[in-house]
């Protein structure tokens, strides 16, 4: 940019700073345009600051970011998978269908509905590794077979949960509801399992495959535990969906696949693998709940949603990769 | 021949599978084979091919077009709204639109080729962008019906052949001429197998990514139109369906959905594929959720088989080819 | 008493024979150097010492018992960590968590304990008197050399009873690569066994106690460094006599000036250079590594963006990607330094990648003529004695030497007469880089400009007609004649009075 080197130009030391700050903290950029929405519509509405605001935003981004928080694992990974939307549909399906008004049944087929979503997951993971057959076209497969026993099971809408299960997102303890403990419980998680060895086996596979196997990396057991994961946390969006629909929906996992990809990218998260952050997931999964609020509080169109959120998207994007690229023609 | 059908293994599966399945579904269902049934089935094979047509150019240069759908349905609701269900309109009308879709993927190419934007990302905002630019614009209400003209290139026929039908076979000739006899298609290959070889050669490699989606934003465009006139009017949400299919089919095909590989001649076997056994299920008695399951499964089975796994499987069932150079 | 040996080693891949009743012995307290061709079996033997490969017959005794691996885990248990020519490095982790990927120390929650992962780094850079490297830093950001030097690291920190080091050296300039080579003595001072792969002699004379030499799979001979020449080493490993690993050099430049560079700058790590380049003449290009040669070569090739006066062939030139280099007989060509990165188009075939860069002039209105390409390829193909069964191969089945002989070729093919090698040979074999050098010299003599960069300084010094050594992204002296030498060449790279 600058026609001497020595003396380095403003704009390349303001983004080598830039670079700096992103390495530190990858999900700088969803947090500035969340405190951005939040700060704009509070010029809108009051209250948005409140306790109560936060409960609510949270059970209505929780699915999404159940969802997200495993495709940011698949992510890190360096994979992607399409299947949540599957298993999120089949999981409210069965949820529907089986729990029946028993407590006890209800927690029973919770884990085994869980549990099933594990076993997909780890069976992506087998076939992605063993056939060694790329992540997109084995998880868009199995969405498409997932949702198809979905809809046998269960043709159209229907079913139904207890009513005591629906009551889960409005439930409050020491003032704050179901939904923000287990945001806490997801947070809590992410930091424990990142500095886990197994947390670190999947972003060194995520970021270089090969050197991780030659650094004696079981490929199939980092495989499993990722997709695993992922499926286990798309049956837990399952879970928590259905205390807010109250019924089992075939098709709705669908509305899930790509926004999960979306709030992680949001997020910072890179879709090449070895980088990215829950926190910075949740953060991205918040702008792209709460977005629709602020079209609300403008008074427009709702249909403006998808638009924002598109290029909020896009803007997210632009950033990290901008950035990479002036890092890559400094350091190199 | 030999040498033809050993490179293009996969796309002679492809074929083969859909021949077979034919055959399934003749057993079961005799009637399939009937003139009338063979056409529709055709006319619905041809949408899928038309919007596979620039997925597979995307495909095979290491991209992925997720703007397909809502470019297929901002397409079809401004045609039917610009034309009014007037078929003189549709001489501007429709050019603009195909250069709109082909716009749209400039936007898609410039995005993911200069600015480093993954593909996935970067199409999926401009699918949702899409989404909800056109919902504002149309404000929900109901389309004026399609014009006759456009009717015609989807329902039509030419004595027994559909005009789509000839359409379809024209497009996937130019297709596959671009792919094997010209420059553009050695570049695109080229490019999906490595960017930076491709740059480091001389390619131009970012116009070359950018030209790839501009023929998938226009052909998903053409499709929209073309859709229009088969259901009469344009209406939401008639664009999803073939995200799915349209990656399927390519996939189906024998491309690598990593890039540098793959063929339209296979894509045409894959929207064939996927059109037969859209008819084989209900045949069988079989509901939209078991078509699901088989979709999955066919993908799965596609994929193995052009797996590398697969490939190596057979290299130990057969004796070794002699013309491997040694590896150090 | 032998620390390691092994008997009657043999591997097959499919019909291939790589390793054919291979033997191998080695005692504590030594650096045993194992020397051949590509092709040789060597890699396949390191690989099964580090458990990556199993050998279908033949053991291995280590300490007297038993030794056959499952895994490089295993290995390691024994005490045996390799260091492979291809980097293991994590780019997304930290350095200090390359070096202990997968054996950090823990807290009672089995999460990572990143304080005594500093510790415990630092002391092990103490001890072994590492080049200055923040533990901190993030792989991606550290060069090449680096990169290599945190792979030593990786395998220092599992206190190997036997370090196996297979290229270390490739990617490391002289100062590293001499602290390598007094580091490999002082491990074999502990009592330990260094095993050491290398290409270049220079290097294997400096530290190594005892060779192994194989050939065709085969061990051909085993020596004590002190009694055997260097030419006895050659032939053992190439099996006939080679005349002479570098070309005669008769000088072919003329005065025409085929490119001049006047104050050219990318970057911070190249301010600025000024040369001229002659037609006929090849000019090598020195100086420690991360010294501005690769910025350039890529500002040259329009890789990179840059600033000052070039100009080609008399005339201005402005370049600002490849395609812009690459056009007609007054372009540029490169043949970049990363084979498979940069180089070449794996899963295509030989035919595709030698005409990729001119598959245009391959075309009539865009339809491209096949059998001007299938001539054209032939062509290329025997001028380069390219090892294929059919043009039709795929170019990751090639060896390393044939697909660097592909990439010349469609470089050649462009009709550009000025060639920019950046480390032709690195990684290839004797006889294949004998062949590199014998071309460089013919197209010299056909009034081709030759940049040439070495990491190899006696490459530079017996194939260049000058050489042109860089400190500090500025050229620091312009050698030829009587004043080209390896010792020149590393006074002016080191220090400043030189010029």
């Amino acid at each position: 940019m600058s026609d001497s080197p020595k003396p380095r130009g403003r704009f390349d030391r303001l983004m080598s700073a830039w670079v700096r700050s992103l390495d530190r903290t990858p999900f700088l950029v969803a947090l500035i345009m969340l405190a951005a929405i939040v700060v704009a519509r509070s010029r809108f509405q009051s209250g948005v600051f409140s306790l109560e605001e936060l409960n609510l935003a949270t059970a209505s981004a929780l699915t999404l970011m159940l969802a997200a928080a495993g495709q940011t694992i698949v992510l890190i990974r360096g994979g992607i998978d399409l299947s949540i939307g599957g298993v999120i549909s089949l999981g409210t399906v069965l949820a529907a269908t089986t729990f029946g008004d028993d407590p006890l049944q209800v927690a029973g087929w919770s884990l085994v509905i869980l549990a099933i979503g594990f076993a997909i997951g780890a069976l992506n993971g087998v076939l992605i590794t063993v056939l060694r057959l790329q992540p997109f076209l084995v998880t868009l497969a199995g969405w498409s077979i997932l949702t198809g026993i979905a809809l046998t099971i269960l043709p159209t809408d229907g079913g139904s949960v207890p009513s005591w299960w629906t009551g889960f997102g409005y439930s409050i303890f020491l003032g704050l509801s179901g939904p923000v403990w287990v945001l806490m419980a997801l947070i809590l998680f992410w930091y424990w399992f990142r500095a886990t060895r197994l947390g670190i086996v999947i972003q060194a596979t995520g970021s270089s495959e090969r050197s991780a196997v030659l650094s004696g990396v079981s490929i199939l057991r980092a495989n499993i535990a990722t997709y695993g994961l992922s499926g286990l946390f798309a049956a837990a969006a399952a879970l928590y969906l259905t205390t807010q629909t109250g019924t089992g929906s075939p098709l709705i996992g669908r509305d899930y696949i790509l926004p999960s990809v979306a709030a992680a990218v949001v997020g910072g998260v890179s879709l090449f693998g070895g980088r990215g952050h829950l926190v910075g997931t949740i953060i991205g999964a918040f702008i792209l709940t709460i977005i629709g609020d602020l079209v609300f509080a403008l008074r427009v169109s709702s249909y403006w949603q998808p638009v924002m959120a598109g290029l909020i998207l896009l803007g997210a994007v632009l950033a990290s990769s901008l950035a990479e690229k002036s890092a890559k023609g400094q350091d190199r | 021949m030999r040498a033809f059908l050993a490179r293009n293994r996969l796309i002679v599966l492809a074929y083969v599978g859909m021949l077979v399945l034919l055959m399934v579904t003749t057993f079961f269902s005799p009637g399939f084979l009937s003139e009338s049934n063979l056409r529709s089935s055709l006319v619905l094979a041809a949408f899928i091919g038309i919007v596979a047509l620039g997925q597979t150019f995307v495909i095979i240069g290491g991209g992925i077009d997720l703007s397909v759908p809502w470019v297929l349905n901002c397409a079809a609701i401004l045609m039917a709204i610009f034309c009014g269900g007037q078929d003189l309109p549709l001489l501007w009308v429709g050019p603009l639109i195909l250069a709109a879709g082909a716009l749209i993927g400039l936007v898609n190419g410039v995005g993911v080729a200069l600015f480093g934007v993954p593909a996935i990302i970067m199409t999926l905002a401009t699918n949702v962008i899409l989404q909800g630019l056109i919902v504002i614009y149309t404000g929900g209400l109901p389309t004026p019906p399609a014009p006759e003209m456009i009717r015609y290139l989807s329902v039509g026929r030419i004595g027994p052949v559909p005009v789509i039908g000839i359409l379809w076979a024209v497009l996937a000739l130019v297709a596959s001429l671009l792919l094997s006899k010209t420059a553009f298609g050695r570049y695109v290959y080229a490019v999906g197998s490595s960017a930076t070889v491709a740059a480091f050669s001389g390619v131009p490699a970012a116009r070359t990514t950018i030209v790839t989606y501009m023929l998938s934003g226009t052909t998903a465009a053409l499709a929209g139109m073309l859709l229009t006139g088969y259901s009469g009017q344009a209406y939401l949400g008639m664009g999803e369906p073939y995200l799915f299919t349209s990656i399927a089919a390519v996939a189906i095909g024998g491309a690598s959905i990593l890039g540098g590989s793959g063929h339209y001649l296979g894509t045409i076997a894959g929207a064939l594929v996927l059109t037969v056994l859209a008819g084989l299920l209900p045949a069988l008695g079989l509901s939209t959720g078991a078509l699901m399951v088989v979709y999955g499964v066919v993908i799965l089975v596609t994929v193995t088989i052009g797996s590398d796994a697969f490939a190596g499987l057979l290299r130990f069932a057969m004796p070794a080819r002699p013309d491997r150079e040694k590896r150090p | 008493m032998e620390l390691l040996s092994a008997g009657g080693l043999s591997k097959r891949f499919g019909g291939i024979v790589a390793l054919n009743e291979a033997s191998f012995s080695a005692t504590a307290g030594e650096v045993h150097a194992l020397l051949g061709e590509n092709g040789a079996g060597k890699s396949t033997f390191i690989q099964i010492l580090a458990g990556v490969l199993r050998a279908d017959q033949g053991r291995i005794l280590l300490d007297g018992a038993d030794y056959a691996p499952r895994d490089p885990d295993a290995a390691a248990r024994r005490g045996i960590v390799t260091v492979f020519q291809e980097l293991s490095s994590i780019p997304d982790l930290s350095v200090e968590g390359n070096i202990w990927f997968r054996r950090e120390p823990r807290t009672v929650l089995r999460t990572v304990s990143w304080r005594e992962v500093r510790r415990r780094t630092e002391a092990l850079f103490d001890r072994y008197r590492f080049p200055a490297i923040h533990p901190g830093q993030d792989l991606r950001r550290l060069g090449l050399a680096e990169r290599q030097i945190v792979e030593i690291a990786k395998a220092l920190a599992q206190e190997p009873r036997i370090l196996v080091l297979d290229e270390a050296t490739s990617a490391l300039a002289a100062r590293e690569t001499e602290w390598l080579l007094d580091l490999t003595r002082r491990l074999a001072g502990e009592g330990r066994l260094v095993v050491f792969i290398s290409h270049r002699m220079g290097e294997v004379r400096a530290v190594a106690d005892r060779l192994t030499i194989f050939r065709g799979g085969r061990t051909v001979a085993a020596h004590v460094a002190g009694n055997v020449t260097d030419d006895e080493i050659v032939t053992e490993m190439i099996g006939r006599r080679l005349e002479r690993l570098y070309p005669q050099r008769v000088a072919h430049a003329t005065d025409r000036i085929a490119v001049e560079a006047r104050g050219l700058s990318s970057g911070p790590r190249l301010p600025g250079v000024t040369f001229d380049m002659k037609e006929g003449e090849v000019l090598g290009v020195g100086g420690l590594q991360g010294h501005g040669q690769r910025e350039l070569f890529q500002a040259l090739f329009g890789v990179s963006r840059s600033q000052g006066e070039m100009r080609l062939w008399g005339r201005p030139a402005a370049i600002s990607s490849p395609r812009d280099a690459l056009v007609g007989r007054d372009g540029i060509a490169l043949v970049p330094e990363d084979r498979r990165g940069q180089g070449l188009l794996l899963s295509k075939s030989v035919r595709e990648n030698l005409t990729l860069a001119v598959i245009r002039r391959m075309s009539r209105r865009g339809v491209l003529l096949r059998d001007a390409e299938a001539a054209l390829v032939k062509e290329m193909v025997d001028f380069l004695h390219i090892k294929v069964s059919t043009p039709e191969q795929q170019a990751d089945t090639l060896s390393g030497g044939n697909q660097q002989k592909v990439i010349f070729g469609k470089m050649l093919l462009t009709e550009a007469r000025v060639l920019l090698l950046y480390d032709p040979t690195r990684g290839v074999d004797v006889g294949t880089k004998s062949e590199i050098f014998q071309l460089m010299r013919d197209l010299a003599a056909k009034g081709y400009a030759i940049l040439f960069y070495s990491s190899d300084l006696q490459e530079l010094v017996n194939v260049a007609d000058r050489v042109m050594v860089l400190r500090e992204g500025r050229v620091a002296a312009m050698l030829e004649g009587e004043d080209l030498s390896e010792g020149a060449i590393l006074r002016a790279a080191l220090f400043d009075e030189a010029a």
